[in-house]
């Protein structure tokens, strides 16, 4: 699957606020990084240059995965708020 | 929203959730059901086919003919997917008698709205996009909501949790102590657009039948599966991953996806078909083994939220217990509210009633079959024995034929010792004789 064109394949309403938020401080001692590649919208990607995670909310397919995969707890993992987010097609 | 104006507070518009809203209501109650999706079902996604049970009829005479759906099945495919083959069982039913008992496909977006306006025209007060960010507790008891936005409250003598598989409201409650990559998949789907005649022809249908292809192996090892399903003009493809397998081996979904829509068991079926939408979702998939206690003071919990979700390697069983469990909660909490009592005890006749109900009761029946499917080798040794024994049972090479029983010990022989063969022998033989 091509993640590069999901925003053509998804319908989302973006909230301006991120509704996960990543303590970078505690991914430092992570040794998997089991986010980067488990997350099915690929929102996380290992910066090397920044030797951190960079999270990019928008295409959140709100699963849950990256919760549960990350065993630091590393993330403040919220539902967003009420009416946004992604929203599947009715047809 | 003023205090105290409900009797009952339904969090999630899913089927456990609209089910247990439309059982309360229709007993009377006055029940508000909250979404956090724009509509019902804009957040909800399945493969998938809805099996039949009583509870939904019961509600809604009429249910099977009037609720939108897609196709009937008749038509199933198992596969067991190695490396370099392909091993298929096919089951047609072409038993038409009525009253219909089987398994239809359907669209969660478009299902989960219908079923919301059910319980909306039963009186349920419907409010959607509003997320619940948590319980509120008077005196040990669980009296309310917390909702998003403002510090909004709704306050109501019973709360029922129908906020799916990793129901955080379950888990405030004290009922688990949060749920573990070792007891979750996650679902991920491609959804196709193909003309009615298209898939019709493609899988041996008439109008209005349809069918389900599911695949065992070809997941790179990670424990789970694959799936095709027809809906009237379009396909869902996708895999179901064990969690915690997904972690140890590594791989990225889409990148699993990607190569199970581009294998030579999915691709014909998707000539010409134009991909509309992706979609990702968890699955609980533990068993009994983690459906906690499903109710405490002021409280139940319904469907995914209490675990009430499995698959047996043959089906696959989440929207069938939403909907029963979400019934015989409306009901319990229907009856406790009419006497004044929502104390755990007495809400205890819901766990009761769950266990008498096929809910807990297949999925005791499953139970070491769901064990099963956790083992690793299900996944990638079998799959490989098995197409070893096909391709050498249709060889012709020249050398004298030897029995299936021979050639099935040669298979084995090269990759699972012998004495955890037999193990498992016992184990596949326990799990589902
Ligand atoms: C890929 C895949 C394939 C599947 N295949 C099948 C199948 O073939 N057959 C089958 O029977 N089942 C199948 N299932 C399982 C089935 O989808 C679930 O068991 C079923 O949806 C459970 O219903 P539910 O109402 O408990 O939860 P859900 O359907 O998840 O509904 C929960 C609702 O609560 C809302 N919500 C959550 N949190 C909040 C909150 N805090 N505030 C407000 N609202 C909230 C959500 O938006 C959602 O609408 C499949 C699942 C997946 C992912
Ligand atoms: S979010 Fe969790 S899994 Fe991802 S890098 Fe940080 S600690 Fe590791
Ligand atoms: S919730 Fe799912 S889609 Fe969203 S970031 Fe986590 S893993 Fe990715």
């Amino acid at each position: 699957m091509n993640l590069d064109d999901i925003f053509d394949l998804v319908s989302y309403r973006i909230h301006p606020e991120p509704h996960i938020v990543v303590d970078h401080d505690t991914c430092a001692s992570c040794s998997h990084r089991a986010c980067t590649f488990a997350c099915p919208a690929r929102c996380y990607e290992w910066n090397e240059v920044r030797g951190r995670v960079d999270f990019a909310y928008e295409s959140c397919l709100e699963c849950g995965t990256c919760l549960l995969v990350c065993d630091l707890g590393a993330l403040d993992w919220n539902y967003p708020a009420g009416g946004y987010g992604v929203r599947f097609r009715a047809t | 929203m003023a205090a105290t104006e409900f009797d009952a507070v339904v969090v999630g518009a899913g089927p456990a959730g609209s089910i247990a809203a439309l059982t309360l209501s229709q007993k009377g109650v006055k029940t508000l059901l909250l979404e956090r999706g724009e509509r019902p079902g804009a957040k909800n996604m399945f493969g998938g086919t809805l099996a039949w049970c009583p509870a939904p009829e019961e509600l809604i005479p009429g249910f099977w003919e009037k609720a939108p759906w897609e196709r009937e099945v008749v038509r199933r495919v198992l596969t067991v997917v190695a490396e370099t083959s392909a091993t298929s069982m096919v089951f047609r039913s072409d038993d038409v008698d009525r009253p219909f008992r089987g398994r239809v496909t359907l669209f969660r977006p478009a299902f989960d709205a219908w079923l919301a306006a059910q319980a909306q025209a039963a009186g349920v007060t419907v409010v959607c996009g509003c997320t619940v960010e948590g319980l509120v507790v008077c005196g040990g008891r669980v009296c309310g909501v917390r909702v998003g936005g403002s510090d909004g409250v709704v306050e109501a003598p019973l709360v029922v949790a129908g906020d799916g598989a990793l129901s955080f409201l379950a888990q405030e409650a004290g009922l688990h102590a949060g749920v573990h990559a070792e007891q979750m998949a996650v679902g991920v789907r491609a959804l196709y657009a193909l003309e009615e005649d298209e898939i019709d022809g493609r899988f041996g249908l008439v109008r209005g039948q349809g069918a389900t292809n599911e695949y065992l192996g070809g997941t790179e090892g990670v424990r789970g599966g694959g799936f095709v399903y027809t809906q009237t003009e379009s396909l869902s493809v996708g895999l179901v991953l064990h969690l915690d397998s997904l972690k140890t081996r590594g791989f990225a979904p889409y990148d699993l996806l990607e190569r199970f829509v581009g294998s030579v068991h999915v691709a014909p079926l998707l000539r010409g078909a134009q991909l509309v939408e992706y979609s990702a979702h968890l699955l609980p998939e533990a068993g009994l083994s983690m459906v906690p206690r499903l109710s405490t003071s002021g409280f139940l919990v319904a469907g995914d939220a209490g675990g009430l979700c499995y698959t047996n390697g043959l089906t696959q069983e989440g929207m069938n217990l939403a909907m029963t469990s979400g019934h015989l909660a409306g009901l319990v909490g229907a009856e406790a509210l009419e006497v004044g009592d929502v104390s755990a005890a007495r809400l205890a006749a819901y766990d009761r009633r769950l266990r008498e109900s096929f809910v807990l009761r297949d999925l005791k029946t499953y139970d070491r079959a769901i064990k099963l499917l956790r083992r690793d080798r299900l996944f990638s040794d079998y799959p490989e024995v098995v197409g070893a024994i096909m391709e050498q049972l249709y060889a012709s090479d020249g050398a004298p034929k030897r029995r299936v029983g021979s050639i099935a010990r040669g298979a084995l022989r090269d990759r699972i010792p012998i004495r955890e063969t037999l193990a498992d022998l016992i184990r596949i033989g326990r799990s589902y004789l």
